[in-house]
């Protein structure tokens, strides 16, 4: 296989996997199995492709042009017991679903010291389904699919053998398809009256990060992702039919602000095969006050109060290289964005750790395979006096599967 | 590549356990049962709310979701043995209006108006007339305080003057005991609830504060209030008694619906014409031309009644139907009909079709006298109580989520209450009796379960044409006839 159509194979096969996903808040934090199986502490070191995400200042130190792309397989399991507004502890489970978001990189050095590349990924993501369709919750979630893509086009370059900087423009793209019954408190209707909105939107930010590489056993690492805000537009459609008279058909729009992250890692490598690093992960999560959509039909509004806290992450990994293993581990501690009385089976969020484990194996001087295992331990979420809006307080039992494959090429 | 066959394993590996993982095993919780209390008989001593009366009727498909059925299905949830929960059933639609003989029920007739009441179907039949003993429902339409210890023949109360047939009904035979209480003793209820009053100061206000013409005296009512938790307390020494306070009327759509839609159309004529135009009503007690003024803009303004509603089209032109539906001989003193009505001083807004300031304050008054009698007898009497002043006030004021739905004391669209905008839906009567089943939990440590309100049935609808129903609301006069003899009179 000459690289050229390598390439283009890859390509093709990333670009058939759909995104949707689950991580603190609906952030997803997986874009690269080397990244993934060290718990995501990169930033300090960002030696790939997803240094675009991680810490674009990573590329400047990357002098051969790469393809790196890759899936990230996650499987998670939420049960709700509950609700204690019916004096109830009966257990309610999510639809085993199977996210993939996607991550696909292209590395490029122009000239000396100057990298250049761009990212595709799945930064935000959603899924949420409760069964049976009959639950006690269905008033407040059936079914929801939030996806997005984020384009992000960076340069980086080395000012000195130790020093990089880069920056990067985002161009995201969000989708939310959200089913669910609606509430009729009145009248009695012979089925459930049902409403389907699809709406999509773009958005722009900028990212930036800094690399410095104070000896060969230290480096530190620090970047910026700026918030995005996704203006989104498309339909609201109701059925059955005589419901939709009365109810807002039609044009419905939303605006949805993801958040500004700041990554700061320092990494230690006592000998050239052994790497550790410890990252702090800063999250802006403040930003995402409501989730508001306006139908045109009637000017009238739909809103859920959020209310989210900034958030972080602490993460500890590191890798040992045994040519041409390399073995890989970390742990994370993912803090919680939801307040208590925020909690809701649309996104049943809790404070988790993160375990992982990965491995890497380079075939040859052009190829290379990365896997990488992590096991998300919800903590027990207790939901209670929650806002009068869900009314629904109960405990929340999750975990998670994720499995990360990634395939690289170097030119 | 012998490293590459490792590479698959391990992916084989790593794919087997995305499906293993750790349960989610169930935490502590609620938990479901009666908390070593003994519950093998409950019965509901009340009047219309505990009968399940809905849309101005007695009707099996409403009766099966009364408060007390609610809450014998959740304490046999809980593990209680209560048999079948016995109720006076009235097959759909239920019973008869006394004027028309045709089905009383309101409906939905159209949402454009809307247009609501009865559709002039045959009415319904007792359905449960041999069982041979007394109901578990002793929920009497109609009934006031002062009937829970009253012998009165049932059937001389079915004629004038309360000229109300529920006693008949649900009592039936004075063979299971000649009153309330009577039947109540002998099916020997370790529960009881115990939720009336609110008669005695609602046939007052529905009226206008015209028939009667004053609430219960508080003082009469303390009296008659004790009386009865004595004589109950008496016959039943061991049994858990939980009372309910009585509501204020405000949270009630038969009172809060017409005025702010007449309201606004006397504002746009006002804007019309340029000079403010005033709403003359008759003042309390006064059938004749004497007449307060009102805007219905000031705070606290007077509550025009949902019996207003085939009248307030008329305000404005020359009309005396008013006085041609009541069967008035001739017309009061000084009334004329030629004069627009409702805004002329010779013709003014009727008496009974609005509650002016001072009847609300009678109202308030005999609401908070009552319920301070209900708190005091009931802690003397070691029953517990439910605050349905307070759940009525934050109904009004924040409506109230229920896993998603929304129920305010809005007129149909609320949810809360059915079509008469005096007694409550299914959804509503569901939400009453979480409060019953709340005190049962929080006061008597038992682990009741809470009905799941949404699976409750709505107001049913013509759903081929659901709008929205926003307009002045038009009830045929006829179809309130049945209102004096359920809350009025006979005391």
């Amino acid at each position: 296989m000459t690289p050229s159509r390598s390439v283009v194979v890859l390509l093709v096969a990333t670009t058939i996997f759909t995104a949707t996903a689950l991580a603190s808040g609906f952030q997803l934090n997986e874009h690269g199995a080397r990244a993934m199986a060290q718990a995501g502490a990169f930033a300090a070191r960002a030696y790939d492709g997803s240094a675009m995400y991680f810490n674009p200042a990573g590329l400047g130190f990357q002098t051969r042009a790469s393809v790196l792309a890759g899936v990230t397989l996650i499987s998670p399991s939420s049960s709700f017991f509950g609700p204690v507004q019916l004096n109830s502890n009966a257990q309610y489970d999510q639809a085993k679903l199977l996210f993939t978001p996607i991550n696909g990189y292209i590395v490029y050095p122009v000239i000396d010291r100057l990298t250049v590349g761009v990212a595709v990924n799945n930064q935000y993501g959603l899924g949420t389904e409760w069964t049976p369709s009959t639950w006690p919750g269905r008033y407040l979630n059936q079914k929801i699919d939030l996806k997005s893509f984020f384009f992000t086009p960076t340069a980086s370059y080395r000012i000195t053998d130790q020093l990089s900087i880069g920056a990067g423009f985002v161009y995201a793209t969000g989708n939310v398809k959200l089913n669910r019954q609606v509430a009729i408190s009145s009248v009695q209707t012979p089925e459930p009256v049902t409403v389907t909105m699809d709406l999509s939107g773009h958005g722009m930010g900028f990212s930036g990060g800094l690399l410095y590489k104070i000896t060969p056993e230290f480096s530190v690492g620090a970047s910026y992702r700026s918030k995005v805000q996704i203006d989104a537009s498309g339909s609201a459609t109701f059925a059955p039919n005589y419901a939709a008279l009365a109810l807002p058909q039609g044009d419905v729009s939303t605006s949805i602000t993801l958040p500004a992250n700041g990554f700061f890692g320092v990494a230690y490598m006592p000998t050239p095969d052994i790497e550790l690093e410890a990252d702090y992960q800063y999250i802006g999560w403040s930003v995402y006050k409501e989730l508001k959509f306006d139908f045109k039909a009637n000017g009238s509004s739909s809103v859920s109060p959020k209310n989210y806290e900034d958030s972080y992450i602490l993460r500890f990994g590191g890798q040992y290289t045994m040519a041409p293993w390399h073995f890989r581990a970390g742990y994370l501690f993912d803090h919680s964005p939801v307040k208590t009385e925020f909690v809701e089976p649309l996104l049943p969020d809790a404070s988790r750790d993160g375990f992982n484990i990965g491995l890497g194996y380079d075939l040859n001087e052009h190829w290379s395979f990365d896997v990488a295992y992590f096991f998300l331990q919800f903590q027990t979420r207790k939901a209670e006096n929650t806002d009068p809006s869900i009314a629904f307080d109960g405990t929340y039992k999750t975990y998670a599967n994720l499995f990360g494959l990634n395939i690289e090429f170097k030119f | 590549m012998k490293p590459l066959r490792h590479l698959v394993v391990l992916v084989v590996v790593f794919a087997t356990a995305l499906y293993i993982g750790c349960s989610n095993t169930p935490p502590s919780g609620p938990v479901t049962g009666l908390g070593g209390v003994t519950v093998n008989k409950y019965v509901a001593i009340g009047d219309s709310y505990a009968a399940g009366y809905q849309s101005n009727a007695l009707y099996q498909s409403g009766q099966m979701y009364s408060y007390p059925t609610l809450i014998a299905q959740q304490l046999k949830a809980a593990g209680a043995n209560l048999g079948t929960f016995e109720q006076p059933f009235y097959s759909d639609p239920g019973n008869p209006d006394p004027k028309t003989g045709k089905a009383a029920r309101y409906e939905i007739i159209s949402f454009v108006g809307p247009v609501i009441g009865p559709p002039g179907l045959t009415p319904g039949a007792p359905a449960n007339l041999t069982l041979a003993r007394p109901y578990d429902d002793l929920g009497v339409p109609g009934a006031v305080v002062f009937d829970f210890l009253d012998r009165t023949s049932f059937l001389a109360k079915a004629g004038p003057p309360r000229d109300n047939p529920f006693f008949l009904l649900v009592l039936r035979s004075s063979a299971f005991g000649g009153s309330i209480l009577d039947q109540a003793r002998l099916l020997s209820p370790n529960v009881v609830t115990f939720w009336l009053g609110g008669n005695d100061v609602l046939g007052y206000a529905t009226s206008g504060g015209v028939s009667p013409s004053a609430p219960t005296p508080v003082a009469t009512f303390g009296f008659l209030y004790s009386q009865a938790l004595d004589s109950l307390r008496a016959a039943l020494p061991n049994a858990k008694i939980i009372v309910g306070s009585v509501a204020n009327v405000d949270g009630l759509p038969f009172f809060t619906t017409i005025g702010p839609k007449v309201a606004a159309a006397l504002g746009a004529k006002s804007a019309a014409l340029g000079v403010p135009i005033y709403l003359r009503y008759q003042k309390h007690g006064n059938a004749g031309v004497a007449f307060d003024s009102t805007r219905l803009t000031e705070a606290n303004p007077p509550m025009i009644l949902l019996t207003g509603s085939p009248y307030a089209s008329l305000i404005g032109t020359a009309s005396g139907a008013w006085y041609a539906n009541n069967g008035y001989p001739g017309l009061p003193p000084g009334i004329d009909t030629t004069k627009p009505f409702g805004v002329h001083p010779q013709n003014p807004w009727p008496d009974a079709l609005v509650l002016d300031v001072d009847e609300q304050n009678t109202t308030l008054a005999a609401v908070n006298g009552f319920n301070n009698v209900i708190m005091t007898a009931a802690a003397a009497h070691g029953a517990y109580v439910v605050d349905f002043n307070t759940f009525w006030n934050n109904l009004r004021q924040n409506g109230l989520f229920t896993s998603g739905q929304k129920f305010t004391t809005d007129y149909i669209s609320g949810g809360f209450f059915s079509l008469d905008g005096v007694h409550p839906s299914s959804r509503g009567y569901a939400v009453l009796a979480n409060q019953f089943i709340k005190v049962m939990n929080e006061k008597l440590g038992m682990g009741v379960p809470y009905v799941d309100v949404t699976t409750i049935p709505g107001i049913p609808a013509p759903i081929s044409k659901i709008q929205d129903a926003s307009g002045i609301p038009y009830i045929p006069h006829e179809a309130f006839a049945d209102f004096q003899w359920l809350f009025g009179g006979g005391r």
